[in-house]
């Protein structure tokens, strides 16, 4: 069994920052690989690790420079990586989610997976939709926001436990080829090794264009455009007491009953 | 000249820094306060394969050169100098069985310390012998194909949680020249005759273990005798320059922290209505912590490299080992003066590396000893 892994390098925010137009700007910014691929890259590998998948391959839309990211899927386990890159996308900001659903979905036909696995969603972009989006355009089954899956796999089905709204958990089952959206908590990724950092230097990592892939450039045009970027008004703030329950008790108590809760 | 590090070492260092921030902070200050030694974390790093990064591919380990070494030791070192030293001291003592020992031996030891499932020491010290390691006097006297070892080891890292000790013995009393007739011999901790009193109350690296050895007619077969009878003093001296460049990586690493939590700190706590680092005093006291560390850290980073071209670099070592635990004194002290009363107590770490720091200027050859090098190698005679 083969499964492919989306990854994507994202980038992360220091807890202070400043908005200049549409952007942050860089000096506030930091480059990771995205928390919930970390999650699905740690099931494929357990995967392989418990003898159900033969090969784990991971596929990224990025430029060059992200590849040190994407090396750490390698680290910690995948056989190769596949990073997808083209001129076309260099000034693009708002990669929408058609635009990489048709990318993922040419290398899908190139690699043939049994088993598609995605993050729920990017840290950054948030759209929490390209895992499914790719799942529709290839007709395949899928199930998001998965928080268990059964290692069986066994009659070419997969056994899922996702999660609903409300806290409230299904469980399913999704014939294969599927793609499943990898929620966090699933399992407890590990850290890369130090030979498996070794190792990875030498796995093989593909840079293809979309040409190589039989992608028209014209697909990276989006119908969505970024007009303003600002942090959201709280509408409420949280107070959040530290020490021991005894110790903070009585505060709580003292603070409700000046909000006007009354027993 | 090339001063870039390769995607490897980036990687390597990010993912060890991940594991120090994720895994050692949350929990320094209760290993530190309870004088206790970080059994849970060493079982993490080994998952992690971070024990005997330097241990050769083939036993295991992950084969890196000291330069990478370096750049562990001050990932961890940054963030807690006791759990940093517990890791890294797993190996301890394991060079000489790398560059001196049999293939059986180094099957023996080396890949039980790799997988995490052994813990090692160097034994030199010895209550009457510091500084003047030619003064040792623990004996290994030779009964039919065994060693009978008999004397006392003091300050030895790991000594009561280890597994086995390269063990610094006179063999010889009566060769000629003060620096023969000494040998390195490996010694098991659940040997007959073999005792370890746990050293506590320490200053700083409190999470880190440190024992007496009581050597009462320890019996280890020949075979635990490492490279050549006798010559073990030479042996001995061969890896000052890579246990020298490692610790100076430790100061570099106390120094990276110490600028850390002072950045963090700075820019929180406010005084006369603004940032103290808005103070050029503070913001000072910064600059020079921040051009002291670069400075140690290239010294170090240097070193490294030479040992890992094979160079000889004696001088260099002892440069970047007194540079280092310098900088990291002064850097450490700085931090708790940038945080004012609130560094004077363990709610923030400053207070420890403060106490930490100074280690660094006492093991693997006190300063005063590593200048006595350095002059010693510029002036070309021994300067003891
Ligand atoms: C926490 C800890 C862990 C340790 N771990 C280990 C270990 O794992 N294995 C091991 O073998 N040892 C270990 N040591 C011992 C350490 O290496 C020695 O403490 C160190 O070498 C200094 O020796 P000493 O304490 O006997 O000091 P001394 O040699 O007695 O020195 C006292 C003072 O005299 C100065 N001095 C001595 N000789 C000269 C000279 N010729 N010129 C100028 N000044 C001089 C010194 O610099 C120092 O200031 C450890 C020590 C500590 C505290």
């Amino acid at each position: 069994m083969k499964i492919l892994v989306t990854v994507a390098e994202v980038a992360t925010v220091d807890d202070e920052f400043e908005i200049d137009g549409t952007e942050i700007a860089d000096q506030y910014l930091n480059a990771d690989l995205n928390e919930w691929d970390d999650y699905a890259i740690e099931e494929a590998v357990q995967l392989q690790e418990g003898g159900v998948a033969d090969e784990v391959v991971t596929v990224t839309i990025g430029p060059e420079e992200s590849e040190q990211t994407i090396r750490q899927a390698l680290a910690k386990g995948a056989d190769r990586a596949i990073r997808v890159w083209d001129e076309s996308l260099e000034g693009v900001d708002l990669l929408d989610v058609r635009a990489k659903t048709e990318i993922l979905k040419a290398v899908v036909a190139e690699e043939e997976p049994d088993l598609i696995l995605s993050g729920v969603q990017t840290g950054d972009d948030s759209w929490m939709a390209t895992g499914v989006s790719l799942a529709e355009s290839l007709d395949f089954q899928w199930s998001a926001v998965v928080n268990d899956l059964d290692h069986d796999l066994e009659d070419g089905t997969a056994s899922v436990r996702r999660e609903l709204e409300g806290g409230v958990e299904e469980l399913s089952e999704v014939d294969l080829p599927a793609v499943l959206t990898i929620q966090t908590g699933i399992n407890e990724p590990r850290y890369a090794s130090l030979r498996g950092i070794r190792q990875a230097q030498r796995k093989p990592l593909d840079a293809k264009t979309l040409d190589d892939i039989g992608v028209d450039a014209g697909v990276v045009d989006g119908s969505l455009e970024l007009t303003d970027m600002y942090e959201p008004e709280s509408e409420s703030d949280a107070t959040v007491w530290e020490g021991s329950a005894e110790e903070t008790a009585g505060e709580l108590a003292e603070m409700l009953r000046e909000k006007g809760v009354t027993a | 000249m090339d001063f870039e590090l390769t995607d490897e070492q980036k990687q390597l260092r990010e993912e060890v820094r991940r594991f120090a921030e994720n895994e050692i902070a949350p929990i320094a200050e209760e290993y530190d306060v309870e004088e206790k030694y970080p059994h849970e974390i060493i079982d993490k790093a080994a998952d992690m394969g971070l024990l005997g990064p330097h241990i050769p591919i083939e036993y295991g380990g992950a084969g890196y050169g000291s330069l990478e070494v370096a750049m562990i030791v001050e990932e961890l070192f940054a963030v807690d100098a006791g759990i940093g030293l517990s890791i890294i001291s797993t190996s301890f003592g394991c060079e000489s069985i790398m560059h001196f020992g049999t293939d059986e031996q180094k099957e023996r030891f080396l890949e039980p310390v790799a997988a995490g499932e052994a813990i090692t020491g160097a034994a030199i010290s010895e209550p009457d012998t510091g500084s003047d390691v030619s003064s040792v006097s623990t004996q290994a006297e030779k009964d039919g194909d065994e060693w009978v070892i008999n004397g006392n080891k003091m300050w030895i890292t790991n000594g009561s949680i280890g597994d086995f000790f390269v063990v610094l013995c006179e063999t010889n009393p009566d060769a000629e020249g003060r620096y023969n007739g000494f040998s390195q011999i490996v010694v098991e901790s659940d040997r007959d005759g073999f005792e370890a009193d746990k050293i506590t109350g320490k200053l700083g690296i409190r999470a880190s273990d440190t024992a007496e050895l009581i050597f009462d007619d320890v019996r280890v077969p020949e075979e635990n005798l490492i490279g050549t009878q006798d010559a073990a003093f030479m042996q001995q001296m061969q890896f000052f320059d890579e246990t020298r460049t490692a610790v100076a990586a430790q100061g570099v690493g106390i120094a990276k922290g110490a600028l850390r939590a002072s950045l963090e700190y700075a820019q929180d706590r406010e005084q006369f209505g603004r940032p103290i680092s808005d103070f050029q005093a503070i913001q000072h006291k910064i600059a020079d912590m921040a051009t002291e560390a670069e400075a140690a850290r290239n010294l170090t980073y240097k070193a490294a490299w030479k040992v890992d071209q094979g160079e000889d670099i004696t001088k260099l070592a002892s440069m970047a080992k007194e540079f280092a635990s310098r900088i990291a004194v002064d850097a450490a002290n700085e931090a708790v003066q940038i945080h004012g009363g609130a560094g004077y107590v363990n709610d923030f770490p400053v207070e420890r590396f403060y106490r930490d720091a100074k280690i660094t200027q006492i093991y693997e050859g006190t300063t005063e000893i590593q200048k006595n090098v350095i002059a010693r190698e510029l002036l070309g005679k021994g300067a003891f």
